[in-house]
């Protein structure tokens, strides 16, 4: 008891500056053992110390706390508590022991994800303090609690931040299949494109799963957002992944390939056979979502063709029932953007319009204003990398300049160089 | 400080005059205070007046035109001053003035210039000794003391006129104002001294570069200037300042003026050449970005590529 008690002064004394708060990690290491053993008063003392001023002692004990398999019902909601209010600067110092902490909470709060939900986006908006541009491997947990609670917003509020540094390759894909999921929510599919094909074309050694299944919805939401299906994965897949990936999918490719004939009740047919697997792979929404708007390639391929058209002309190109539906979907088209039209009622004639985009509003503007900055930045990351890399020794080594200037090197290797006589 | 002239006549002094004038004072400043400043012991040349390199005062001649009302000076030439009579050599003064008068036929001795920071009392002597050539001389001064801060010419024209001072009346030197005109040789020579162009037009991105930066400082300039401005009328709103009735006049009537054309097809064309423009730059830059791309692959290959090429799987990829 003894022991607690000089701990709990010295966590309460030395919570001050950053000379003290090292001394102050180094005791709790020396104190974890002992912690985990004491459950008892544990919480006891979590009662004596603020979590937002001691938070380096209170994260330890916390993790003593939970570390066995049975947690008492308060420990949940504490450690809510002390992940809104913790200093980060603190937290910084254990970053591992925070990650743990907040793994083991959301695998308890999992049944319940709505309470989990803001205290995992504050635990990784103070892990992403100290490295904005960093993945940690908060970031995919707390994308899953979000699709588990449905809070699709809260989750892209996430995805909007730029990643330029990957620490474990594993985190990276199921943060970029977790983002791509939770775009397909929120009906994003060009974003959700973008993610899942970042994971079919990450560098991998061996296939896991978690490609595969990013490549089954990365193929439907191909063709949802831009109805283009290919049967081979892009160029700069792996090998790995080009070999193996293709084997498992055949459903999806099959669904792709009818897709393109453009025939509607062929799709339909393909789909009721293969539902299970969908079902399997709980892809049928998403199956049912890329039948319906296999209506609306088609009816984009016939703005390309005519100017004007009749609604049941419309309706029997693209096989829809009668002319009510066509012009449903037209409408639905027009509000949606995808397609300009003027629909006439009086004798059910649809005309075609162009884009009426004459790109010289003071919005545009603003538009393009923000896409060139954005272009800057980009620009500035990548002369970064570039710097970066120049001065790396591997590059230095192999190019030609790093060859040149080792044939002027003289002091250290006699051997190669023969001619070379003292 | 001398009041203004009230002879009604308007001055159009040519930047050549400048340029000689500031040329003529850093030649002889640097000859008498050389960069190897190790010989104390040169010969002075006679037409400097003091020993001390800062106020050394250099002498000449202007001339020029008169055309009814409107005094025009398009050129000078140095002249000998005698440090001993502190005064011009006139004989010398007459044979460029000979020179001259061969080669610029519509040119007379308009007056006579002369550098330091304010007029002095002997130069109304060497003014009253050209006065037998030309009847009403004019002073060209020029204040050689670089300052920073200060935005116009230091280059003053003094008038002679005749006040009554202490009962006698005496001739004192009045300020007049003057503006600058310039001939097509002159603003390519001046663009050329102000910005250091390349003289042989050097390539189209040095010119591109020297262009857009002109224009860059033109705006700073021009933004600096409104931004004092608006300080000072939003202390004024406040009450730090008194309330200036004629600059506030002054600041209306250049907001009025400003929109040139308010009509909506200028708005339309003004969007739409903006817009242009920045399309065009989103271009460049996207094509800037993907160059920068391209060498960071290319690096990136040459360090990480593993040795054996030459596998089945075309191997064009870093890694496996």
């Amino acid at each position: 008891m003894n022991k607690m008690e000089a701990l709990i002064t010295s966590i309460q004394g030395l919570s001050g500056s950053l000379g003290d708060l090292c001394a102050l990690h180094a005791r709790l290491r020396k104190a974890e053992d002992s912690l985990r053993i004491n459950s008892n008063v544990q919480l006891s003392i979590l009662k004596q110390l603020d979590p937002s001023i001691h938070s380096l002692g209170y994260l330890y004990i916390l993790e003593a706390s939970t570390s066995g398999p049975v947690w008492k019902k308060k420990a949940t909601l504490l450690i809510a508590q002390f992940i809104n209010c913790c200093d980060a600067g603190q937290i910084r110092l254990a970053s591992e022991k925070f990650v743990i902490l907040c793994k083991r909470f959301k695998d308890r709060v999992f049944k319940d994800p709505l309470r989990g939900v803001g205290p995992m986006l504050s635990a990784v908006r103070k892990l992403v303090q100290v490295s904005p541009k960093r993945l940690t491997a908060l970031h995919p947990d707390c994308l899953q609690l979000c699709l588990q609670a449905k809070c699709y917003l809260a989750g892209f509020s996430i995805l909007s931040d730029d990643i330029v540094e990957v620490d474990e390759p594993r985190d990276f894909h199921l943060y970029c299949y977790y983002g791509g999921m939770i775009c397909i929510g929120l009906k994003g599919f060009q974003k959700a494109s973008e993610l899942l094909y970042n994971v079919v074309t990450a560098p991998m050694h061996e296939v896991n799963s978690i490609a595969f299944e990013a490549y089954k919805k990365y193929i439907l939401v191909n063709l949802i957002h831009s109805g283009q299906f290919s049967n081979s994965l892009p160029k700069c897949a792996s090998s790995v992944a080009q070999k193996n990936l293709k084997n498992w999918c055949t459903p999806y490719y099959e669904v792709g390939n009818y897709y393109n004939d453009g025939k509607i009740s062929e799709l339909e047919a393909v789909v009721v056979a293969y539902s299970s697997d969908f079902e399997n792979d709980n892809n049928l929404g998403l199956v049912k979502q890329a039948v319906a708007s296999l209506y609306k390639r088609n009816i984009l391929r016939l703005t390309q063709k005519y100017l004007t058209l009749s609604l049941e002309d419309i309706a029997n190109m693209v096989q829809l029932p009668n002319a009510k539906e066509a012009e449903m979907h037209v409408l639905q088209m027009i509000q949606d953007g995808q397609i300009h039209a003027l629909i006439n009622q009086k004798d059910g004639m649809v005309r075609f319009l162009e884009d009426p985009e004459q790109y010289k509003t003071s919005e545009m503007i603003d538009v393009m204003d923000s896409v060139i900055q954005r272009t800057i930045g980009l620009s500035k990351n990548l002369i970064a990398m570039d710097n970066s890399l120049s001065c790396d020794p591997l590059y230095v080594g192999k190019s030609q300049v790093g060859r040149e200037r080792q044939r002027y090197d003289f002091g250290d290797d006699f051997d190669n160089f023969p001619h070379f006589s003292m | 400080m001398a009041p203004s002239s009230s002879s009604g006549l308007t001055f159009k002094l040519h930047p050549l005059v400048i340029l000689n004038i500031s040329d003529h004072f850093t030649r002889v400043k640097t000859q008498l205070n050389p960069p190897s400043s190790s010989c104390s012991t040169r010969n002075i040349p006679t037409s400097i007046h003091a020993a001390s390199p800062q106020n050394v005062r250099v002498y000449g001649c202007v001339i020029g035109a008169q055309r009814g009302r409107t005094v025009e000076i398009f050129n000078s030439f140095e002249l000998v001053f005698d440090p001993n009579t502190d005064s011009i050599d006139r004989s010398f003064l007459e044979k460029k003035q000979e020179l001259y008068q061969k080669v610029f036929p519509g040119f007379y001795v308009l007056g006579w210039y002369s550098t330091g920071s304010d007029a002095v009392e002997y130069d109304m002597l060497i003014h009253k000794a050209l006065m037998d050539i030309n009847e009403s001389p004019v002073y060209v001064l020029l204040n050689p003391a670089i300052n920073h801060s200060q935005k116009d010419l230091p280059v003053t024209i003094y008038e002679s006129e005749f006040h009554v001072i202490d009962g006698i009346p005496q001739p004192i030197f009045v300020n007049a104002s003057y503006t600058i005109e310039t001939v097509e040789a002159e603003r390519i020579s001046v663009d050329h001294v102000a910005h250091l162009k390349p003289s042989d037009g050097g390539s189209a991105a040095t010119q591109l570069a020297a262009h857009l930066t002109g224009i860059h400082s033109a705006i700073k300039m021009l933004n600096s200037r409104i931004r004092v401005l608006f300080q000072y009328l939003v202390a004024m709103q406040k009450g730090d300042i008194p309330c200036d009735n004629s600059l506030m006049r002054q600041a209306a009537s250049l907001l009025r003026s400003l929109p040139a054309a308010h009509s909506e097809k200028f708005n339309d064309n003004f969007l739409m050449e903006y817009n242009d423009k920045l399309l065009m730059s989103y271009l460049a830059m996207i094509t800037n970005c993907t160059s920068n791309m391209n060498e960071v692959v290319d690096k990136f290959r040459t360090a990480y590529k593993k040795n054996s090429r030459t596998g089945p799987t075309g191997s064009r990829f870093p890694f496996i």
